[in-house]
């Protein structure tokens, strides 16, 4: 037995104004989950502590809470000393217990075809991966999307790419999809990582009901503009003066000892629309002994195709990024975009013949000299596809920590993501919009992300100035050798 | 005090499992239907976390005579043969339906329903989804039920049914704030499952009190053979918290071996032909007296080990057993899993006909709740089987019944009232009561029984009866009244386990010595009711 203290989220709606901590302390076993802990209180300090719990064994998905600051399932997140455990987000009915029913009955059901065969051996292997959904809606409840438009919500697209697997089904659920909110979704990750379940959502189906819509001719037309211009150009944006690549050599050399070489993805943002930003990354890497090699003909990643459901030319794209890279035997290939990375990662072929780094890892794995530190009180906006996509979130911390004093806020997606802000700006904007405040709340004076979308997008939300990690990194060094030698020192 | 208006309603279904859900959908062919429900509808109960499988006989070579000689045998020949009948014969087409209604079973190369051994069982019949079978079941209900008129009733749970000169006119309940629910039906179907949690270690969900059995006692309705619980020989038994947690059958099914703590695998002592795949009773006796005798391991289990299986078997038929272990820091495609006997099934329960009618007018019961199918030891798969075969006939029965002038019995809504207000008065903690019970339950009435410690437990829970329990305002009145249903259930099971003075099934009795087998023996079912006890004799020819 060991001794536990624990702090709950208490609010019952008939007579509090809203939700108090309350602070307990239990004898628990060893091994206990939250469930026992909240069991131990509800049994021998507060009877009136409500929560739910059916099969205390990760098959009936009533438990979930929110641990920490993340959705858990109570009955399988073992407790640990100090925890604050509040409600999902979702309407809260009393203490820990939320309204799971409406969203429930928003989960699409299979309509049954009249006489019609059994799906085969290989469908029903399909549809299996979509289907140990345990609706505990912790997917929901981190949703970005939801909390700003009409859209039916993760796991109720999860069903309905289930449906549209099963040929037993007779309704078209790709249409319903689209109508319930298909194109909302900023494939943020959110839901994925929350998911008790390890349910893919975003990748295993929202990208594909969005790649059946476009078989149907239901792809948003921005969409299919951006489609039409990476077939034309390679890139997804259009320039608007003299590209990174134009303007950069091939091969850069380190100031100094070379202590490693990489090859650089850049990424139709940054190279067509901030190039700034990676000319900053360079002088970085310049500085930190690390060579550069940039292949010319690198084209888009494929990411605004793929997570748009337009994947019909993301084969040749993989291709021409692979060979641009394999042929000048590159064994690191660098990104600075966050989605970029994610998608090399990920969405390419696992034989490709290199490794593919965050510039954020490339930087910790060398080691950088310390730079200047300016007094700047900063926030640093976690881009999902760095942080969720990526599983990349201390190094960042780490790097921007060397320069300025880091106020955290929440990570949460900026709206930029998923083809929304082409697609559905005014939900684009609202969740920008809903950032700005969480911006507000840290008293920050800049915003500092590592990708290109979030960074452009929430600047145009907030007056703040919003930095990329490198060009915080480039102000610490151009500051430094500013100062006089004996300030750097002290 | 009594929430506004009175649900009125045809047939009334009172559970949301396997049987409550399937029964709910049926009634609503006929007429209107309510379905109320302890939890949110779909999420309580055991059917979604049973997980081995389903058994129906489908191929050519296999027989529904053979399904029904092997669940007699394994029911020690206790069962009602009528029910064994309908359920062997009605299995396969009740799973064509939930396949009709999206079910996602494992499927052969060939596209046939894939089927796995069970213990007790001479042909490979478990259908499944992996294990999590029962899930598969019960999302596929709720989607079928989300396309029917039946009126749903969440987190709403039955105090009591309500009676009156007409026999069952309904129920009467409690929702989430404490506040009194009437519920007026035609007919009622009682599909509450089981109550194995009156034991300190259990499989079974936080539902699993027995509400249903002891509503039924004290409505008036027989309940049949409540001595025989079933111990699932497979239990998790650490951490503490996670003790009885159920370890699925199909992991021997699989191929998964005991061994004691010496390595030996033990069963061939025990049950040489048939090994791990004997039945339940059989495994779990021979588990416990291994452990008894001094070779179980050190949490107190035995091994059960499948690191000899292909990793990618482990992966894609145990992929909640590789979780739920994974989640404890165990690897078991690498170590085996520690296990021992948790109480897991109650095979008796309220007295049903073939048209699964109480003996009391008016009530129906399905499911686990009910009695009879499975004798003194169920087949692993028998019972998910059996909340659709009879979830639908009690669904059909029950719609198909005629309208009755039936009405709220307002001397009974007050007495429910004041039985309410006395809890708010009580001075003993539910909690700690109920934990007494599961000791006692546990020491006095587990797996050998006797009668001296069954007089012990018996004891106990009079003694339990006759304290008053508190709840601190209107919203711990549930845990008052789920206690009372424990305790009720409870005392059914040890006074009907010290009428059967033999050793049958699931229940043995180490203090009597007996010269026949199950086959020959001279005794039928026990029953109980408010009106009495007894066991039925039986007359050979
Ligand atoms: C862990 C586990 C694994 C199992 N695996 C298998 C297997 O593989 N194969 C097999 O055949 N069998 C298996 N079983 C047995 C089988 O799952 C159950 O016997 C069967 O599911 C019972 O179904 P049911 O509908 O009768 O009750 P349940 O599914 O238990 O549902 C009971 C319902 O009644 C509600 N309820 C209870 N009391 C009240 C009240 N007072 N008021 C209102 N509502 C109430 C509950 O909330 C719940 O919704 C397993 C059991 C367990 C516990
Ligand atoms: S998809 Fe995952 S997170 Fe969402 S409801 Fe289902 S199990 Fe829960
Ligand atoms: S990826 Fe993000 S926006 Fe899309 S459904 Fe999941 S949580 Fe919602
Ligand atoms: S209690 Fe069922 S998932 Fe936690």
């Amino acid at each position: 037995m060991k001794t536990l203290r624990v702090k709950v989220s208490r609010f019952d709606p008939q007579t509090d104004t809203g939700p108090t901590l309350v602070e307990y302390e239990v004898r628990v076993h060893e091994g206990a989950r939250i469930l026992h802990v909240l069991h131990a209180i509800h049994d021998t300090i507060d009877p009136t502590l409500s929560f739910r719990s059916s099969c205390e064994a990760g098959q009936c998905g009533s438990c979930a809470v929110v641990a920490d600051g993340k959705p858990v399932l109570a009955c399988y997140e073992e407790a640990r000393e100090g925890m604050v455990i509040g409600p999902l987000a979702l309407p809260v009915i009393r203490d820990l217990v939320v309204d799971l029913v409406p969203a429930l009955n928003d989960i699409p059901g299979l309509v049954p075809k009249q006489g019609c065969q059994p799906p085969s051996y290989e469908e029903m292997e399909a549809i299996k991966p979509l289907r140990s959904c345990i609706s505990c809606l912790a997917c929901l409840s981190v949703c970005p999307a939801v909390s700003v438009i009409r859209f039916a919500g993760p796991t109720a697209m999860r069903q309905e790419m289930r449906l549209a697997l099963d040929p037993r089904d007779s309704v078209d659920r790709v249409t319903q999809a689209v109508e319930s909110g298909l194109f909302t979704c900023t494939s943020c990750q959110a839901c994925w990582k929350v998911c008790p379940k390890d349910i893919r959502i975003p990748g295993k189906a929202i990208e594909k009901l969005r790649a059946l819509a476009g078989l149907k001719g239901l792809t948003l037309p921005r969409h299919r503009e951006v489609n039409e211009l990476i077939r034309t150009t390679g890139r997804s944006v259009a320039p608007e003066g003299p590209s990174f690549l134009e303007q950069v050599d091939e091969v850069i050399e380190p100031n100094g000892e070379v202590k490693g070489t990489v090859g650089f993805f850049v990424g139709c943002m940054y190279t067509m629309r901030l190039p700034m930003t990676p000319l900053d990354a360079i002088a970085v890497l310049k500085r930190n002994g690390i060579r550069v090699i940039i292949p010319k003909e690198q084209i888009c990643c494929g990411s605004p195709l793929i997570r748009t459901g337009q994947p019909d030319y993301v084969r040749t794209l993989q291709r021409r990024n692979i060979d641009a890279f394999a042929f000048r035997g590159i064994k690191t290939v660098m990104t600075m975009c966050a989605g970029c990375g994610s998608t090399l990662k990920h969405d390419y072929p696992e034989t490709i013949p290199f490794r593919v780094m965050d510039i954020s890892e490339v930087l910790l794995e060398y080691g950088i000299e310390k730079p200047a530190r300016l007094n700047v009180r900063a926030t640093y906006h976690d881009p999902c596809h760095l942080l969720r996509g990526q599983g990349i979130s201390s190094g960042p911390r780490e790097l921007i920590s060397e320069v300025i004093d880091l106020v955290e806020m929440p990570p949460v997606c900026c709206g930029s993501g998923g083809g929304v802000r082409s697609g559905v700006p005014e939900e684009a904007h609202a969740l920008a919009e809903k950032r700005q405040e969480e911006i507000k709340k840290t008293g920050a004076e800049w915003v500092i992300s590592s990708c290109p979308f979030c960074e452009f997008h929430i600047a145009g939300h907030t007056p703040l100035p919003v930095k990329n990690i490198t060009s915080v990194l480039a102000e610490g060094y151009r500051e430094k050798d500013r100062r006089p030698h004996r300030e750097n020192q002290a | 005090m009594v929430a506004e208006g009175v649900v009125k309603t045809h047939v009334l279904v009172i559970g949301s499992g396997g049987a409550g859900v399937r029964a709910a959908i049926e009634a609503s062919r006929y007429g209107s239907c309510a379905l109320v429900s302890k939890t949110i509808i779909g999420k309580g109960g055991c059917t979604t976390m049973a997980e081995g499988g389903y058994n129906a006989v489908l191929r050519e070579q296999d027989d529904c005579e053979i399904h029904y000689g092997d669940t007699m045998k394994g029911g020690a020949y206790l069962n009602d043969p009528a029910l064994v009948r309908i359920l062997v014969r009605e299995s396969p087409d009740r799973i064509r339906d939930l396949v009709e209604w999206g079910a996602v079973f494992d499927l052969t190369p060939e596209c046939h329903i894939a089927q796995r051994p069970f213990g007790g069982q001479r042909f490979p019949r478990t259908c499944y989804a992996g294990d999590r079978t029962g899930h598969e079941i019960m999302a596929t209900l709720v989607e079928r039920l989300g396309s029917t008129d039946v009126e749903c009733h969440h987190e709403v749970s039955i105090i009591d049914l309500m009676t009156g000169a007409e026999g069952v006119s309904g129920a009467i309940g409690l929702d989430r704030d404490g506040e009194i629910q009437v519920f007026l039906a035609d007919q009622t179907v009682m599909a509450t499952g089981g109550g194995t949690r009156i034991f300190d270690i259990s499989t079974n969900s936080t539902s699993g009190t027995g509400d249903g059995y002891a509503i039924g006692y004290r409505a008036g309705a027989d309940l049949i053979d409540m001595e025989q619980v079933q111990f699932h020989p497979t239990g998790a038994v650490y951490p503490y918290d996670a003790r009885g947690r159920l370890v699925t059958e199909a992991v021997r099914g699989e191929g998964g071996v005991l061994k004691n703590v010496l390595g030996e695998r033990f069963m061939k002592q025990y049950d040489p032909e048939r090994m791990e795949l004997s039945t339940r009773d059989v495994v779990s006796r021979s588990i416990a007296t291994e452990i008894l005798e001094g070779r179980g391991t050190a949490h107190g289990g035995v091994n059960l080990d499948v690191s000899h299986l292909p990793r990618e078997v482990i992966e894609a038929r145990l992929p909640v057993m590789l979780e739920q272990f994974m989640r404890y820091g165990v690897d078991i495609r690498d170590v085996p899993m520690e296990v021992a006997p948790t109480a897991h099934h109650i095979m008796g329960g309220l007295r049903i006909n073939p048209e699964c009618r109480t003996t009391k007018a008016g009530l129906l019961a399905c499911g686990e709740v009910s009695g009879g199918v499975h004798g003194a030891n169920r087949l692993g798969g028998n019972a998910l089987a059996e909340t659709q075969v009879f979830g639908k006939r009690a669904g059909e029965y029950a719609g198909r019944s005629p309208k009755r002038e039936v009405e709220v019995n307002r001397s009974q809504v007050a007495a429910t009232s004041a039985l309410l207000e006395s809890f708010e008065q009580g001075s003993v903690s539910p909690a700690v009561m109920r934990d007494s019970l599961k000791s006692a339950m546990w020491e006095g009435a587990g797996i050998f029984r006797t009668a001296d410690k069954l007089k012990k437990t018996l004891a106990t829970i009079e003694r339990l009866q006759s304290e008053q329990p508190v709840s601190r305002g209107r919203r711990g009145l549930n845990d008052c009244c789920t206690l009372r249903n424990m305790l009720g259930t409870a005392r059914m099971i040890v006074s009907c386990a010290l009428l059967r003075e033999e050793s049958r099934g699931a229940h043995v009795r180490s203090d009597i010595r007996q010269d026949w087998d199950p086959s020959s023996s001279p005794y039928g079912h026990t029953w109980i009711s408010v009106s009495g006890m007894g066991i039925e004799q039986v007359v050979r020819a």
